[in-house]
């Protein structure tokens, strides 16, 4: 008999019950309160960093040098407003406006910048036991302003993107969009709107960050990637040639019915072409077939190991390079031979974003290992102590060996005697420059984007560079030279 | 029976009891002052620079209405339980800190000439909620009037309801608050007493014949027969249909879990409550899919960032302050930033005490609040568990468990573990309707706590055992 008991002897059960209900309520206040504490609580939208963005002095923002990009002023009324540099560095750096939020560096370390969270997590967490701040901590950042201003100078008049980093550290030194903006304008309360307004109205887009937000058709700088995805699966060797060529140079080959051709037949004849020479004289018939024997599944890891798939751990909010639309039949999502063929030499429904393409000439600059790029490298509280932000891997992306046959590959497409024609002005003087141009079609009857990226020196390199030209023609025409024009410079200041 | 103290030296006036000391209880309530004072500094601190009290008078009174309700307690002579008031004291006055420190013009009422704020208000009703729950802790000493009416409590309850249903007005999509001139009140706050009352009565005098006589439906699955599943479908109806057309999703879940808990006690069977949270789990999702208001309310508590202007607003706000306090809290009187005025989170007296004390105090502060509810239902429970008889048992059980699972149902909602429901944060939050339905609660479990009350008189047979005479039965 059930009931024969009375209920107080079932009294515990229900306790037991309880209790668990209570440490079920206990677990999620330390996951609202100290797991997810630091994102939320630092986040712009964040009630308090709102409130603090209209009394706070927020820290400045400094380029590599110390030189300032950001710093404080105020207004008669007593409310600080920031001021920018230059417009060169507006995209990396952001605005801060009272009307119009944040953006860039400003908005990703809003929480230091207005002194909201202290340099550590020990004084974060017990922050109410200290003085408070206040001003806010200084950033201190990768950028170089001087070869900020060169690379706009060089963009000039046309839509653009300049991405050139240290490989060895992921130091983002350079990361140029054109055309750029006015953020002091904006962060100004007595121009801001009508700033603001005209920017959103253009055509142009000057607010959209080209280097991180941009994705392009990459063409032949994606050859790259395939090189990469084939050494390290295996599926194709520095010495592999395809029965194939030259016979099909001259008619083009047919892949399921579709015609990939060329334009390097008139001089290289009836040479053979393997990896190196491909790669030279931008084959895309050895590279369509090199994708093909690497296959979707390959050639999408490998893109991915390189930062593809996903937005790009990175201090600001990056797009997606992508290879395919996704969905389709094929390993890696590719719809058929044809798409897997033309995505190999980077046309297809690849895009990537010129920050993912400096990222690639990095990888390969750096022995095949990735570091994630940065911006932000120390923040330095007022009595000038400094707290490091330090460099981090992604991993390793290619074995050595294999890495060394595209430096090499790379090197030839700069140096080599058809590779000129490809890269005129690539080349730093003096110096062991490696790189690869990029013509990216477009359909339609407009100018191709030009595509540069490229590393330097090539035997022991210290600067990784991409560079884009919104319809700037052939890669050779309009990228390569303004990518020369900027190694040089950062090599000379070295 | 009130004066059986033969051997005492000399009562003071014959016919009352002799004071019994309560020394613990004293202590714990020097500890829950003292706690409150530094809380006080704090925020005064705070607010002016200078270590003072931030709201010394709103201290003392609170201070002084303990020490009336202490003393009263101990003027009664009779063995209540010692740690219940302080417990409830506890969360009283985080409450009272709370509502002191949000913007007083939250709520303002005209009493007389005064002006009267969200702190002075709060006190007020602490000091009602006090006098309340010492007259009830000394006054109550039989069931009786209880037990025998208990349909007479249901009908008053059921009522209450209806009344509220028809001409109950509608604040935030809940039609919850009932206005008879000058008064407005939630009533569902006093309906889950009355209800407690009634299924502690219903269960204690029906649970033999619930528990023993089975129809079986499906191989070991058994059910009491139709007759006595009646009333338990009556109350699933009364639950969802307070879902449908109050839209107060809180309260139905509160009456429904602590409904089924009781069950449980009354017949020890385990598969009656599966089945109850069974039957519950389908009558939402049918709800759900018929009914927008329910589908948002679901859509909301999964991704409240899809529409953080919205419909998400108050509960990403709150998550925010919580996160803001982080392990410590930022400081009483240092967090909740307010915007153009106004604290992010609209309902915050009523609905987000939590956020509040979870930014301000840490997550040591909601710990500590979670404790203290931990505590009051352990006190009830152990009255429960030694309890004479089933009806006073499954009573302090019930109140108990109002109590701690609304406060799980409400910081459920908060800490976005449940949907969140516009219910209050029991002795915490403000509210007139809730500090006095608590109030009672904390009044009755204290009467019931004391052991040398009146022996009962014998219950009546069951009400179904009279109207039948089963063979067998008394004759």
């Amino acid at each position: 008999m059930t009931a024969g008991r009375g209920p107080g002897r079932r009294v515990p059960a229900v306790a037991v019950a309880l209790v668990l209900a209570f440490g079920i309520i206990a677990a999620g206040s330390s996951y609202w309160q100290v797991i997810r504490a630091d994102e939320l609580a630092s986040s712009p939208t964040d009630a308090a960093m709102l409130a603090a963005a209209r009394t706070v002095v927020r820290g400045k923002i400094l380029d590599r040098d110390g030189r300032t990009l950001a710093s404080s002023r105020r207004a008669e009324d007593g409310t600080p407003y920031r001021v920018y540099a230059d417009a060169a560095v507006s995209h990396p750096v952001g605005y801060a406006a009272q009307l119009y939020g944040s953006a860039g560096l400003e908005r990703a370390y809003a929480a230091e910048l207005t002194g909201a969270r202290g340099s550590d997590p020990i004084s974060r967490a017990f922050a109410k036991f200290l003085p408070p701040l206040d001003r806010g901590l200084d950033l201190r950042t990768s950028l170089s302003l001087a070869h900020q201003r060169l690379a706009v100078s060089l963009l000039g008049n046309d839509r653009g993107a300049v991405v050139m980093l240290d490989p060895r550290t992921g130091e983002v030194l350079v990361m140029a969009s054109t055309p750029t903006f006015d953020a002091s304008g904006i962060a100004n309360p007595a121009t801001s709107r009508q700033t603001f307004e005209s920017l959103r109205e253009d055509e142009a887009s000057p607010l959209l960050d080209r280097a991180t937000l941009g994705r392009y058709v990459p063409g032949s700088v994606f050859k790259i990637v395939t090189a990469i995805a084939g050494l390290g699966s295996g599926s194709v060797s520095p010495a592999t040639t395809y029965p194939e060529q030259p016979g099909a140079e001259e008619d083009g080959l047919v892949v399921s019915g579709y015609t990939i051709k060329d334009g390097h037949h008139p001089f290289t004849g009836d040479e053979e072409l393997d990896l190196l020479s491909a790669t030279e004289v931008s084959c895309n018939i050895w590279y369509a077939l090199a994708g093909l024997d690497t296959g979707g599944a390959n050639l999408d890891a490998f893109a991915r190991r390189l930062g593809f798939g996903e937005p790009l751990p990175f201090d600001l909010p990056t797009a997606t390079s992508q290879l395919t639309n996704g969905g389709g039949p094929l390993p890696g999502g590719f719809q058929d031979d044809v798409e897997l063929a033309n995505a190999a030499y980077g046309q297809g429904e690849v895009l990537a974003t010129p920050l993912q393409m400096a990222l690639v000439a990095a990888a390969v600059a750096n022995g095949g290992e990735l570091m994630a790029p940065r911006l932000a490298t120390a923040l330095v509280d007022r009595q000038g102590r400094a707290t490091s932000i330090e460099p981090r891997s992604m991993g390793r992306v290619l074995d050595p060996a294999s890495n060394a046959a595209i430096v090499a590959a790379m090197t030839l497409a700069v140096e080599g005697e058809w590779g000129q024609l490809f890269t005129e002005g690539a080349k730093v003087p003096g110096v062991p420059t490696a790189g690869k141009s990029g013509t990216a079609q477009l359909g339609g009857s407009g100018e191709p984007h030009s595509w540069f990226i490229g590393f330097a020196p090539a035997d022991a390199p210290t600067v990784a560079i991409a560079v884009i030209v919104e319809q700037g023609g052939r890669g050779g025409e309009r990228a390569s030279p303004l990518a020369g024009r900027m190694l040089r410079a950062w090599l000379e200041a070295q | 029976m009130t004066g059986r103290v033969a051997d005492a030296p000399a009562p003071a006036l014959p016919g009352f009891p002799r004071p019994r000391a309560r020394r613990r209880e004293l202590g714990l309530l020097v500890a829950v002052v003292v706690a409150l004072a530094i809380g006080s500094l704090s925020l005064g601190l705070f607010r002016t620079g200078r270590p003072e009290l931030a709201d010394p008078q709103g201290l003392l009174l609170f201070a002084a209405g303990l020490l009336v309700a202490h003393v009263a307690l101990v003027v009664s002579g009779r063995r209540l339980d010692e740690v219940l008031l302080p417990a409830a004291a506890f969360l009283g006055g985080i409450g009272l800190l709370v509502m002191e420190r949000l913007p007083q013009d939250l709520v303002v009422q005209e009493l007389g000439p005064w002006t009267l704020g969200l702190g002075d208000l709060q006190l007020l009703w602490l000091g009602v909620a006090l006098a309340v729950a010492t007259t009830i802790a000394v006054v109550y000493r039989s069931d009786r009037w209880l037990r025998l009416y208990k349909y007479t409590w249901a009908a008053a309850g059921l009522l209450l309801l209806a009344l509220t249903f028809v001409f109950g007005s509608e604040v935030n999509g809940s039609r919850l608050t009932l206005e008879i001139g000058p008064f407005a009140g939630q009533p569902s706050e006093l309906l889950k007493v009355i209800l407690v009352v009634f299924f502690a009565a219903y269960l204690a005098e029906n649970r033999v014949l619930l528990a023993d006589a089975r129809v079986r439906v499906v191989g070991p699955l058994t059910v009491p027969p139709l007759a006595y599943l009646a009333p338990i479908g009556a109350m699933l109806a009364l639950a969802l249909g307070i879902v449908v057309i109050q839209r107060d999703l809180g309260a139905a879940l509160l009456f429904y879990a602590v409904f089924l808990a009781l069950l449980f006690l009354a017949t020890g069977r385990l598969t009656d409550m599966i089945l109850g949270l069974l039957l519950f789990a389908v009558g939402f999702l049918v709800l759900a899919a018929l009914f927008p208001h329910v589908q948002e309310r679901i859509a909301t508590w999964l991704d409240p960032w899809s529409d953080p202007l919205g419909s998400g607003y108050q509960l990403i706000q709150a998550l925010h302050a919580f996160a803001r306090g982080g392990l410590v809290g930022v400081g009483l009187g240092a967090g909740l930033p307010e915007i153009a005025g106004r604290p992010p989170i609209p309902a915050i007296h009523t609905d987000f005490p939590l956020a509040a004390i979870g930014e301000e105090m840490g997550m040591t502060g909601v710990l500590a609040v979670l404790a203290a509810y931990l505590v009051l239902v352990e006190r009830g429970l152990r009255i429960a568990s030694s309890s004479r008889d089933d009806f006073r048992a499954l009573l302090a059980a019930g109140l108990s468990l109002v109590i701690g699972v609304q406060a799980a149902i409400i910081a459920g909602g908060n800490l976005k573990l449940i949907p969140l429901t516009g219910i209050t944060l029991p002795l915490v939050s403000y509210g007139g309707s809730s500090m006095l339905a608590n109030a009672i609660v904390v009044g009755l479990l204290l009467a019931l706590s004391d052991r040398g009350a009146a022996p009962l008189a014998p219950p009546r047979p069951p009400r179904l055992a009279r109207l039948r005479r089963r063979p067998g039965g008394t004759p």
